[in-house]
């Protein structure tokens, strides 16, 4: 009977090849799977978007689904793995880029997207907007949104606290710990208001900046060392642990996320770091709040002896094809996205998204939306957040790093070498 | 039993096998496939998306997994988790059990059953929101503890202190599979004649001595069984240390060995060393289930 | 007699106590669950906390059955994870038995090399198996179906383990004796085994029911249409969208486990039943 598993099992490792599914090739009516993350104002815009193209188009259905934004990147990632992924999807670029370094999707085709030539798509959009997804002169995607964050103020709570926001708002970062020093109220060592505090889970958009502002790096200029200037990073590792509870316990990763709260004007929290679409949020989520005006957002703030003015990191979601879908498909795809994507006011005006062409960032409906300018002026001193192939990666060494200062109780000269030996191996690995 | 005629024995062998084939083809496409294929994996550099061939690398993966010190801090936290959890709730379901069969009211026994089972039936996604609630700096965990100890004000870390979010993930899981162990063992309970028990009290044992003497030997099978599960289920916990992660919790104290793998698998794509973890994950279980049999069985009872 | 009478009271009182201590323990933070799902997110984290709401904010439960999107789908989902959780108890029962009584009452040559092989399936983690799994599903044209929901798990490692160890101790003399009265192999195994594995299947059915009701990784790589998901789904993406609603995700909650309390409470009757259907044997 052994023998008759053996045969068992080698008749398992013939049948496997036959689950391994190639592209394959479509004619007539053409089914576009288009996964997008959750988010119900879009997806009133989308479905809508999506009939009026099937009645221009009928030979082309288009089947939209939306997933847990937090669960996207390994769903996608799965479903590409066992080769049938999704023909239009869109992630984070830092998340994204992987699928260009190997070659999973299609490179933008702008006669199918109704573009005269890639010229042509290149300057719809603000300058080196494409730069992230453009590999060897090719472009392999198209920004459904650019965001990029600043600091939201509650002005009641800063009156609360004696503070005029419109004079005493933090500049610096040294002055952000200050302020927030005196907006805090704790009960004991629990924090029941909070100053500003951080968006923990976003290391590369809002952190790193803090580093370059002081000189650091995360990757040097030739791509070959990993933390650069250690001075820059001992001293944000050190603001981090000075920030953190066993320091002045200002905030901490485990209270509540500072920019849902800000919404709520509960006297919670005076700051928080977040995007243009905040604003959409606080209309939607509390209309009293946001027609008081006791609302106001001003820039990142800088260290006061920053070597470079940087502010936080803009990043962006692109919508990207897959590679494996027929040419008839690939097209189809491009001229969807395309149809979609020709309604940037809608987006913004409904869904708060920016989609950064010339056209919009130029147009009245932006210039209208309060402090836009702010956050316009804000992406012109920041950068896009660094993505490769290891984007994951280094965020999960730096988050590493902040919680081992700031949580368990590790000197920032510790966390700094464990910080670069791992940065450096992974840094190696892909030379 | 012994078997007189060859036929018999053939047509024994025949129905057995009729019996086990469709478990046997389930299992071949479900569970023996994708793990050879994940041994196959461990052996490669595979990234999740390439579509390059892999390049072998031979025993590579685990090479590198057993010199980092990442993966060995994984190790330390799967024990910690596993040891500050699976002993206790094996201890405190067998005592709850025992306690619950001395009922005298058949109804007191089914209220406390449902009431101890209860957090088992809750998806462990509303699981962990309702513990970091009660987690959180301003929650009822600190509420509670302060105004035990009155010591108002303190706050104690449950998810940033690294001793502390261990303690509280082993919390989260003690509540949550409690009463399914206590029903475990009630069953084995159940299944000792009274009888037996009859016998001990015209013998003059007291409770306490019949419990030593009669139900804890007795129970032996059901002890081995219930505590298997429970470390195997402990060493395999992911969703309550991915999930406080999320929340904000450090990583590394409760970085364990699964939530090691789906880091290194999915988020960083190195699906290659994810399975030569996963691999080295299934050894552990594998060599802790079979001390557990060979332990139970060196001292087997009879009835 | 007099010792026996003072001692009687004290261990009773003190069972009692142990009882209850554990009690509050796993009921509170249910009791939590419920008044907090009648609060607003500012009320859940308030120090000190009030056990009862100010006003019964019933709002949430609004929210929590229209969904993000308003579409209502929440019962579907619900309906979705009571079909595929029922399914895979009753396959696993049914399945487990038959392996098992089949390892367990038959000898013949790799039984115990299939034994072990699908003990050993039991310990590899689900994550590393998970784009093989996924790939064969696909292969076989299961994405977005009851299908690929259930045929994974129809039946469990752990429930074959389950089955065999109750079995081996089943008398054989039982199953001669059927023989001899004619009995064919498979009547045996329906009319005499089965229905004396009461207890095992009690335990081994709510312990698969309870695996899919919690099952949150499969079921979100193999659906993809809304009217697909089940519960953990829902509340997932629930959970993103109204980040800090605490209300409304706990109000999703209390929906969600319903129908589990309502099933566990029938069930525990059944329970306590099935115990004694071994006692009568054993005994």
């Amino acid at each position: 009977m052994k023998k008759s598993v053996l045969i068992c099992i080698a008749l398992m490792l013939l049948v496997a090849p036959l689950f391994a599914q190639g592209a394959k090739e479509e004619q007539g009516p053409i089914v576009l799977k288009y996964w997008t993350h959750e988010d119900p104002n879009r997806t009133r815009i989308e479905e809508r978007y999506i009939q009026e193209f099937q009645a221009a188009n009928p030979n082309i259905t288009i089947e939209r689904t939306t997933q847990a934004s937090t669960k996207m990147i390994e769903l996608v990632q799965t479903a590409f793995a066992a080769n049938s992924g999704p023909d239009i999807f869109n992630l984070s670029i830092e998340d994204e880029y992987q699928y260009i370094a190997n070659g999973r999707v299609a490179p933008v085709n702008p006669q199918a997207a109704g573009y005269k030539d890639m010229k042509a798509v290149v300057d719809t959009y603000a300058d080196g907007i494409l730069d992230p997804v453009t590999v060897d002169g090719k472009a392999y995607g198209l920004p459904l949104e650019l965001t990029n964050w600043t600091i939201f103020i509650n002005k009641s709570v800063f009156r609360s606290a004696g503070l005029d926001p419109e004079k005493d708002y933090p500049k610096t970062w040294e002055e952000m710990a200050d302020i927030s020093e005196k907006l805090v109220i704790r009960d004991g060592d629990i924090l029941v208001r909070r100053g500003f505090d951080f968006r923990y889970p976003y290391y590369l958009v809002a952190m790193l900046p803090m580093v370059e502002q002081l000189g650091g790096q995360l990757i040097s200029d030739d791509g070959k060392t990993a933390i650069v200037g250690e001075a820059a990073w001992l001293k944000f590792l050190t603001y981090m642990q000075q920030w953190g509870p066993s320091g002045r316990n200002l905030g901490s990763p485990t209270y509540k996320n500072a920019r849902s709260l800000f919404n709520k004007n509960n006297n919670d929290i005076a700051m928080a770091n977040t995007g243009l679409y905040q604003i959409g949020r606080i209309k939607a989520d509390n209309p009293a709040f946001y027609d008081s005006k006791e609302w106001m957002i001003v820039p990142f703030p800088v260290f006061k002896d920053a070597v470079k003015d940087v502010a936080a990191s803009y990043y962006g979601h692109y919508l990207m094809v897959n590679a494996q879908s027929s040419k008839a498909t690939q097209d189809a795809a491009w001229k969807f996205i395309a149809y979609m994507l020709s309604h940037a006011e809608e987006y913004l005006k409904e869904v708060s998204l920016v989609q950064p062409t010339k056209a919009l960032l130029n147009s009245e409906t932006y210039k209208n939306i309060p402090y836009s300018d702010v956050f316009t002026k804000d992406m012109d001193r920041g950068h896009i957040v660094y993505y490769g192939a290891a984007s994951a990666e280094f965020q999960t060494l730096i988050r590493s790093a902040v919680e081992s200062v700031m949580l368990s109780g590790e000197t920032p000269e510790k966390a700094l070498a464990t910080l670069k030996r791992a940065a450096q191996e992974l840094l190696d690995e892909q030379l | 039993m012994k078997r007189k005629y060859i036929g018999i024995e053939r047509k024994e062998a025949r129905w057995g096998f009729a019996f086990t084939v469709p478990a046997i083809l389930f299992f071949s496409v479900f569970s023996f496939y994708p793990i050879l294929n994940a041994l196959y994996t461990s052996m490669f550099d595979k990234r999740v998306l390439s579509l390059l061939p892999p390049n072998f690398m031979g025993l590579g993966n685990y090479t590198y997994i057993f010199t980092s010190p990442d993966f060995w801090n994984s190790i330390r936290a799967t024990f910690v988790f596993t040891m500050g959890t699976f002993i206790p709730i094996v201890i405190f379901s067998l005592m709850v059990a025992t306690f619950m069969v001395n009922l005298k009211s058949k109804h007191a026994r089914g209220f406390f059953q449902i009431a101890f089972y209860t957090p088992a039936v809750i998806s462990s996604v509303v699981a962990a929101a309702i513990w970091l609630l009660i987690f959180d700096p301003r929650g009822l965990g600190n509420q509670w503890v302060n105004a035990f100890l009155n010591t108002p004000g303190i706050d104690r870390k449950w998810l940033a202190d690294k001793t502390m979010v261990q303690v509280s993930t082993m919390i989260v899981y003690f509540w949550k599979y409690i009463g399914y162990f206590v029903i475990l063992f009630i069953t084995g309970l159940s299944a000792i004649p009274p009888a037996i028990y009859e016998a001990a009290t015209i013998d003059g044992s007291s409770k306490w001595q019949a419990f030593w003497r009669i139900t804890l030997p007795l129970l032996k099978p059901t002890v081995v069984l219930v505590s298997i599960m429970a470390m195997l289920q402990c060493l395999k916990t992911f969703s309550t240390q991915y999930l406080f992660v999320q929340g904000g919790a450090p990583r590394a104290p409760i970085n364990v060995i699964t939530l090691n793998i789906y880091t290194t698998g999915i988020r960083n794509q190195r699906i290659g060393r994810a399975s030569a973890m996963s691999i080295v994950l299934f050894l552990i279980m594998l060599i802790f289930t079979w001390l557990q049999f060979r332990f139970s069985k060196s001292e087997e009872v009879e009835y | 007699m007099e010792i026996s009478i003072k001692r009687i009271p004290w261990a009773s009182i003190f069972i009692w106590t142990a009882l209850i201590l554990v009690l509050v323990f796993t009921v509170m933070p249910l009791v939590f669950m419920l008044t907090s799902s009648f609060m607003t997110s500012r009320q859940i984290v308030r120090m000190p906390f009030s056990w009862i709401p100010e006003t019964f904010h019933y709002d949430n439960y609004i929210k929590a059955l229209r969904g993000n999107d308003g579409s209502w789908i929440f019962p579907r989902n619900v309906f979705n994870s009571l079909f595929v959780s029922i399914t895979v108890a009753i396959t696993t029962i049914l399945i487990a038995s038959i392996t098992g009584y089949g390892i367990a009452k038959f000898n013949f040559r790799g039984r115990n090399l299939i034994f072990m092989m699908i003990m050993a399936t039991m310990m590899i983690p689900f994550e590393a198996i998970m784009i093989p799994l996924y790939m064969v599903a696909t292969g076989l044209r299961m994405q977005d179906t009851y299908a690929g929901l259930i045929v994974p798990f129809l039946v469990s490692a752990f429930g074959v383990f389950q089955m065999r160890q109750y079995l081996t101790t089943f008398p054989s003399e039982y199953l001669d004796a059927s023989r001899v009265d004619g009995l064919g192999e498979f009547g045996i195994f329906w009319r005499i085994v089965f229905p004396n594995c009461a207890p095992v299947i009690a335990t081994l059915g709510i312990l698969s029911f309870r695996g899919q009701w919690d099952n949150l990784l499969w079921p979100l790589l193999v659906t993809q249409s809304e009217k697909m998901k089940t519960i953990p789904l829902y509340i997932s993406k629930f959970a993103e969208e109204k980040l800090t609603d605490e209300g409304a995700m706990m109000a999703v909650a209390v929906i969600a486990s319903l129908p589990m309390f309502i099933m566990f409470g029938a069930l525990s009757k059944y329970f306590i039943g099935g115990s004694a259907v071994y006692e009568s044997r054993k005994g």
